[in-house]
């Protein structure tokens, strides 16, 4: 186990380090780099302006060259420095690295603990009323685009029945009331972003739920342990949804995987200061050093949950062993 | 059950439907929405207009352009001049030269109390002009040369400028930063490639009172949300009235209306609705009878079409004169924004004291599909069976590029292949993303044939940057310069010389008059309409006057009142 876990780990870094290289390379690929778009806000920029602010960035420097001088500069802690914002990288994107991951656990957390208990009562009872409900409800959840469904949120419960506010993080400019009325406050701001990422969430995790559910009922262990005389819960949680975790297992270390990549579109709806927006802005304003950030914790992260799927699939099934 | 959830349902929408909507604004606070990002606010390097609109809450430079388009002294005791002798030409080794004396308003004072002093110029000039911080454009502060304080005031100086040209005095980028709390970083991180912009206070100590000298301070910032302000006590003019300001970003500007009626913000910013936005909410405003006034006002930004003038169709003039006679855009403006935005005749807007609609000085182009049609017959575009116009068997086909996505633009090239399809003039609409059109597609002149994007200038502005020979962007000057159709007049270049070195306002407006001439004339770009700028004030609101340039309506924040 230690080997393998050792190994991947190995793996695991390779990869980043390779794919970082590539998307540097893609990112310098793209037409204008800052100062060009610089050069496209400002008439005022002279040719002088241009070739001293492209030695300054390091921009007449060659690709292989540049990424060197960043992943040095990362090995030494320096995340760089946001030339959008003109702010260091980790002051930037920490408070909304945090806040993303507020939003996106929260709603994950919600989906599930709707989802799996809707699942397998559907998958419990096929074909009956419950069953239709629960379908109905998924696939209504699944067709809802999130953006649409935020609208409508904060037109009900921000406009027509101001019970909840429209967009925002936290009350701004209030005084500390201590941490369980900022916690609170808080929480306020986030009843309609996770509302309406998580209908879409409850929606696709109920229907795999109640898939794997059906495949795992209908073997032959379950028909044993009944005939055994175990109890129906028994039955349920320990023999069938045991079972039926392994598919469930990769749905959930992909949607793990997402934590800090942001939902851009909520976040842009509800102006919720999360990652999201700010790594499609980095992207279109060539901001290299928050784009690779955002880019190396994403590939981090879906590795990251990838190795703990592989190992969490050998607690779900001891079948499976790690050589 | 089905009977329950609709009864509750009904239920929920009467109650909706009854309640009130948000309460008016008072003097206590204002929130302001914006939909566009901001920068942290370091007047040296800050490059987007929404640092720009907060920055003018909290901070002042020496003059200022009012909304009526007239220079006058901020935080200056006066404009210097030739005529009152506060100003000089000089010869310096046969160059000439200006030098200006300026004098500080002797209450103007940083949030912290200490007084804002001449230093504080050279400071920033000696910040900006510094080789390891990445200022943009350094011309606006090389212009001056040296600044030399008066030993008896350290609130007089003299600034010595490099050329004598005639806008001196117009240093409202000029941006002074406290020598006290500012420089002692430069010192330490200047020789880090941007160490000082890094380390500067208005990056680690942003809510510092002793970085701002306008009417407001910021109280707290956080980036990609909101910035707060509160009244600066040491402020050297009028008390501001509002007592707290929250300028709040919200990126969508689909959801700012919601935002506005659930009381989230109070106003929307000049930054913050589209325009078609803005024209549904002013009906809707004025149907409900919403407590809001939706405010047009015209602007600087001109919004026209490049003409590639190496495309071997576009070349002739005459094609190009066909091009604006065929489309009528009295009747675009009317169609599409309801006659809020006003009809562009050449670069000049109407908020600049040199426009000019003479036809004696400029040439107009009146919406005629006979004159165009006689203009391509001559050029031996003649009208095919298939209804375009071909010369020896090609078609009359040009690109029409815009950045895509933009509703409007798109609507307007709708609305303008129409009226030249009409013509015999087949376009064909090839948009790309804007971070391609502006990155790449113009920067580089990689368009082919029509571009269609908007200049924002400022009133009495040389347009040289535009219709320049010598802004062309080419490899050579590594695509510097936005003359991006590469129209180039011997007799443009002279007059734009000239026009920098002319003292006398009415030959300037002469000049300029020349150059509108030859651009109308020989028709480089094809001019559609003057934006107008939008905001969403509530009525309660008085005393807000929005300017229609860059010198945006926070300017006079200390007069705006909700009493």
């Amino acid at each position: 186990m230690t080997t393998f876990i050792t190994r991947r780990i190995l793996q695991t870094l390779a990869v980043i380090v390779i794919l970082s290289y590539v998307c540097y390379y893609l990112m310098s690929l793209m037409p204008g780099d800052p100062v060009d778009m610089m050069v496209a806000s400002n008439p005022k920029i002279t040719a002088e302006d241009v070739q001293r602010l492209k030695a300054l960035y390091g921009l007449d420097q060659p690709v292989y060259k540049r990424f060197g001088n960043w992943v040095g500069s990362i090995s030494q802690g320096d995340l760089g420095y946001s030339r959008t914002y003109r702010v260091p990288v980790q002051e930037l994107m920490g408070p909304r690295l945090w806040n993303t991951f507020i939003l996106s656990i929260a709603s994950l957390t919600l989906s599930l603990l709707i989802a799996i208990p809707l699942g397998v009562i559907s998958a419990l009872k096929p074909g009956s009323r419950t069953d239709y409900v629960v379908n109905l409800f998924s696939f209504a959840g699944i067709s809802i685009p999130s953006f649409w469904l935020a609208i409508v949120l904060i037109i009900i419960f921000a406009v027509k029945i101001p019970l909840l506010p429209a967009g925002g993080t936290q009350t701004i400019g209030g005084e500390p009331l201590g941490f369980w009325a900022d916690l609170a406050d808080r929480s306020v701001y986030l009843v309609l972003p996770v509302l309406s990422l998580s209908i879409q969430q409850i929606g696709r995790f109920s229907r795999f739920t109640r898939s794997a559910m059906l495949e795992a009922m209908r073997n032959d262990f379950i028909r044993t342990a009944r005939a055994k005389g175990l109890s129906r819960s028994r039955v349920i949680w320990k023999h069938a949804f045991r079972n039926a975790l392994i598919p469930l297992i990769t749905i959930l270390a992909l949607s793990f995987s997402g934590l800090f990549s942001g939902a851009i579109l909520t976040e842009t709806v509800f102006a919720y200061q999360g990652v999201g927006k700010l790594v499609y802005d980095s992207i279109i304003q060539n901001d290299y050093n928050v784009a690779m950030i955002s880019f190396v914790i994403s590939v981090s992260m879906v590795l990251l949950m990838n190795l703990v799927a592989d190992i969490a699939y050998g607690f779900a099934d001891p079948r499976i062993s790690y050589q | 059950m089905l009977n329950r959830i609709a009864k509750g349902l009904m239920l929920v929408t009467g109650v909706a439907l009854a309640l009130p909507v948000a309460a008016a604004p008072t003097n206590a606070e204002l929130k302001i929405g914006i939909s566009q990002e901001f920068e942290t606010m370091n007047p040296l390097i800050m490059t987007m207009s929404a640092s720009a609109y907060m920055y003018r809450m909290v901070g002042r430079s020496l003059v200022n352009l009012t909304p009526e388009g007239k220079w006058v002294p901020q935080l200056a005791k006066e404009i210097p001049s030739l005529e009152k002798g506060t100003a000089k030409i000089i010869d310096e080794g046969g160059k000439k030269k200006i030098t200006a004396v300026w004098e500080i308003v002797e209450s103007a004072k940083w949030g912290d109390g200490k007084p804002v002093i001449c230093e504080d110029f050279i400071t920033s000039r000696m910040i900006a002009t510094s080789p390891t911080v990445s200022v943009g454009e350094k011309e606006q502060w090389t212009q001056v040369e040296k600044i030399e304080i008066d030993p008896k005031n350290p609130k007089k100086c003299t600034f010595k400028y490099e050329k004598a040209k005639w806008d001196f005095y117009q240093l409202a980028q000029f941006f002074p930063v406290p020598t006290h709390l500012e420089k002692p970083i430069f010192d330490k991180y200047n020789k880090q490639k941007e160490g000082y912009e890094k380390n500067s206070n208005y990056v680690r100590a942003a809510t510092n009172p002793g970085l701002y000298n306008g009417p407001y301070v910021i109280s707290e910032v956080k980036l990609g949300s909101h910035v707060s302000f509160s009244p600066n006590p040491y402020f050297y003019g009028k008390k501001p009235n509002i007592q707290k300001i929250i300028v709040k970003l919200i990126p969508n500007t689909g959801t700012m209306e919601a935002n506005l009626r659930s009381g989230t913000i109070d106003m929307i910013s000049t930054l913050g609705l589209d325009f078609d936005q803005a024209l549904a909410f002013d009906k809707k405003a004025k149907a409900e009878k919403l407590a809001y006034d939706v405010h047009f006002v015209p602007s600087v930004t001109y919004e026209h079409i490049d003409l590639k003038l190496d495309n071997p169709v576009l070349k002739d003039v005459r094609v190009r004169k066909a091009l604006v006679y065929s489309i009528n855009r009295e009747d675009l403006v009317k169609a599409l924004f309801e006659g809020k935005q006003q009809v562009a005749i050449h670069n000049v807007s109407p908020k600049d004291p040199w426009y000019t609609a003479d036809p004696g000085m400029i040439t107009l182009y009146r919406y005629s599909k006979r004159e165009a049609g006689k203009l391509l017959d001559e050029a031996g575009w003649k009208m095919g069976a298939d209804g375009y116009r071909a010369k020896d068997g090609k078609r009359l086909s040009l690109n029409f590029q815009t950045t895509a996505g933009n509703k409007t633009r798109e609507l307007v090239q709708v609305y303008l292949q129409n009226q030249w399809k009409q013509a015999g003039i087949e376009v064909l609409v090839k948009n790309e993303p804007a971070r391609v059109f502006f990155g790449d597609t113009m920067s580089k002149r990689k368009f082919e044939g029509l571009a269609l994007f908007a200049w924002v200038s400022s009133p009495e502005n040389s347009p040289r940057s535009t219709v320049s020979g010598k802004a062309i962007p080419t490899a050579a000057n590594g695509w510097s310069g936005q003359n991006f159709h590469g129209w180039s007049n011997p007799q443009v270049e002279k007059n734009l010389d000239a026009l920098d070195l002319e003292f006398d306002a009415k030959k300037r407006a002469a000049l300029v008059h020349q150059i509108l001439k030859a651009y109308t004339d020989e028709v480089p770009v094809v001019p559609l309409y003057y934006r107008s700028d939008i905001s969403v004030t509530p009525k309660s609101l008085k005393n807000y006057k929005m300017s229609g340039h860059q010198f945006y309506e926070t300017n006079n924040v200390e007069d705006w009142n909700l009493n």
